[in-house]
């Protein structure tokens, strides 16, 4: 009752400087953003650059005083983010914007990759969630968050795109744009503690692959025993009704059940010296390995975070 | 009878049954002092000697020797079991594609190789020094060997079959749109038939390209059928032909293996033959290398 009485004795005087004050905070808003985006365009310490890109993703540009044409999206500010967070490691063009004349929908190349391309798309179930991925294909290869220091791979869309999309792409190429999104993993991990999930990128030795089917039918490992015997390399009986190959440069495979036989978990897991091998590479590195994962793809997918991806 | 002749008798029975029962006590005796000695070729001599004797020595018996060996006989699971231990060691590196299992107390699975769905390929007998293959898992690979010779193998026929029943269901799925194109054609010839009002003369004959008209319509649809149950069946083959592909993937690394270390099928099996002999002279010379020591 009283907020209405005041109103209605508002003065020409009150109303102007209401007025000025209300494009005064939204000019003062637009300056706090380019002074964020100079700060995510210019500095050279990486955690200021990561406060900048959070405070720029959802950030309210426009108030009902001042209204600004031209932004950039939050999806464009992850990949500025992404680009600088890997010239500040010393590796500039690992990952190039590939059109930074059209604000609002940035995309980015691997060098390696030709001329596709790659970029962001919001979360709908996460505010501060962005997930990476070809621009032609809705696959999201990573979830990023950087509000919550998360990453995580999507082992199985991963696998879809540079095995099965990129078919034909030499191995080395697809290995040095992977190499570079495994870099920019690490990268946050060390710099800022950012939980990562490396799904089928994981080199560590003895990582689990879990696949989708927990059981698999005894001919799907079969399958891999003859396809094996024909590229010379013998599938080993192991233990518990796994079963281990030995590969190029004593690389080995092995294939077990996890859980239990009431509640099987099957999938697989590499051991190599280097701990360099991960799900993918080994499915580019030997091509009888891949046809068997696509033949029985149903099964033998890796999973991924349901929540996140779901 | 005289009295003197019975006691004479009977003394001269108890010299044989005491030189009997000693010597079975002086069987026993040996057998476990070469059980506690891990003297193997003795025990192998005493479980039969007189095989022993014409195996292992060559000799040739003009009659045969005492064998006591039922009197341990109902040990032979623990004898098997200790026996085991040395043989499968020889074994190893004689045969060493064969992997064993002790399922019962000195009783062994013998499994070939270690692969993937390697076959359990019959029963080692450490007593008598013996491969018990399963006949059916033998028969299998001395076929093999022998369609080799003729560059064939086991399943080639079954999966050439298989593989053309495919080929020709894929084929039947993929002229699915020929077939509509010809159905609806003959739909259309049906429609213009019925709608023909023949002179009486004529009606014959258009009754007569209508039940053709007809029949091929559903000859047409019979191979839809087929078509559509393919896909199952299509499923179905291939997986028999995995399962066949597995069975020659195995038997290959089976010869392959028999090979490495035998040279020959032929050669595997005299080796097999006489595996008792060659066996108890490795244990002898072990034993002398041992003595010499």
């Amino acid at each position: 009752m009283s907020n209405e009485t005041e109103k209605k004795v508002l003065t020409t005087n009150d109303l102007l400087k209401q007025y000025s004050n209300s494009i005064k905070t939204g000019l003062t808003n637009g300056t706090n953003y380019v002074n964020a985006f100079n700060q995510l365009n210019n500095t050279t310490e990486k955690e200021d650059l990561l406060a900048a890109a959070v405070k720029l993703t959802n950030y309210k540009l426009n108030t009902d005083f001042v209204v600004f044409p031209h932004q950039f999206s939050d999806e464009d500010v992850q990949l500025v983010f992404l680009e600088r967070l890997l010239s500040l490691s010393g590796l500039e063009g690992g990952l190039q914007i590939s059109n930074p004349e059209h604000v609002q929908k940035l995309l980015c190349k691997f060098t390696s990759l030709g001329d596709n391309t790659f970029t962001f798309t919001k979360s709908g179930k996460n505010p501060t969630g962005f997930f990476f991925g070809p621009t032609n294909y809705n696959r999201p290869l990573f979830y990023l968050n950087l509000q919550t220091k998360e990453l995580l791979f999507h082992g199985s869309s991963l696998i879809d795109y540079f095995v099965v999309d990129l078919e034909g792409t030499d191995v080395i190429d697809l290995k040095a744009a992977l190499g570079v999104l495994l870099k920019l993993a690490e990268i946050l991990k060390e710099s800022f503690g950012f939980k990562i999930d490396f799904n089928v990128l994981d080199g560590i030795n003895g990582e689990f692959y879990e696949f989708a089917a927990g059981d698999i039918p005894e001919s799907i490992m079969d399958e891999l025993f003859v396809k094996s015997a024909d590229q010379q390399f013998i599938l080993m009986a192991d233990q518990n009704g796994g079963a281990s190959l030995t590969l190029d440069n004593d690389t080995k495979l092995q294939v077990y059940n996890r859980g239990s036989s009431d509640r099987p978990k099957w999938g697989a897991a590499i051991h190599d010296t280097n701990q360099t091998e991960n799900w993918l590479y080994l499915l580019l590195d030997y091509p009888f390995i891949q046809e068997w994962y696509l033949d029985n793809k149903k099964q033998l997918e890796i999973l991924s975070n349901q929540f996140i991806f779901g | 009878m005289d009295r003197k002749t019975e006691e004479d008798q009977f003394s001269q029975n108890d010299t044989v049954l005491s030189s009997a029962l000693s010597q079975k006590m002086t069987y026993l005796n040996d057998l476990n002092e070469s059980i506690i000695k891990g003297n193997d070729l003795k025990i192998y001599e005493l479980i039969d000697p007189n095989r022993y004797a014409t195996e292992a020595k060559g000799e040739e018996l003009t009659e045969a020797k005492p064998d006591h060996y039922s009197l341990a006989a109902d040990l032979n699971a623990q004898l098997s079991h200790h026996l085991s231990d040395k043989l499968i060691t020889y074994l190893g590196k004689t045969y060493p594609f064969f992997y064993y299992h002790e399922y019962e107390l000195g009783k062994f699975h013998i499994y070939f190789g270690n692969w993937w769905d390697h076959r359990m390929f019959g029963d080692l007998d450490p007593i008598n020094v013996r491969f018990n293959f399963s006949e059916e898992e033998y028969n299998v690979l001395a076929q093999s060997f022998q369609l080799e010779l003729e560059n064939k193998r086991v399943n080639d026929d079954e999966m050439r079959q298989l593989g053309e029943e495919n080929e020709k269901l894929t084929q039947l799925i993929g002229d699915q749109d020929k077939r509509d194109h010809q159905k609806e054609t003959i739909r259309k010839q049906l429609k213009e038939n019925e709608e023909k009002s023949p002179m009486p003369w004529e009606a014959g004959k258009v009754k007569e390209e209508h039940q053709r008209l007809n029949d091929a319509l559903l000859e047409l649809t019979n191979i839809d059928e087929q078509a559509a149950n393919g896909r199952p069946k299509i499923k179905q083959n291939e997986n028999k032909i995995l399962a066949l592909s597995k069975e020659e993937t195995i038997l290959n690394l089976e010869k392959q293996n028999i090979r490495a270390s035998f040279g020959s099928f032929d050669a595997f099996n005299n080796n097999n033959d006489h595996l008792y002999a060659n066996y108890l002279e490795s244990l002898a010379e072990e034993s002398q290398v041992s003595d010499g020591e």
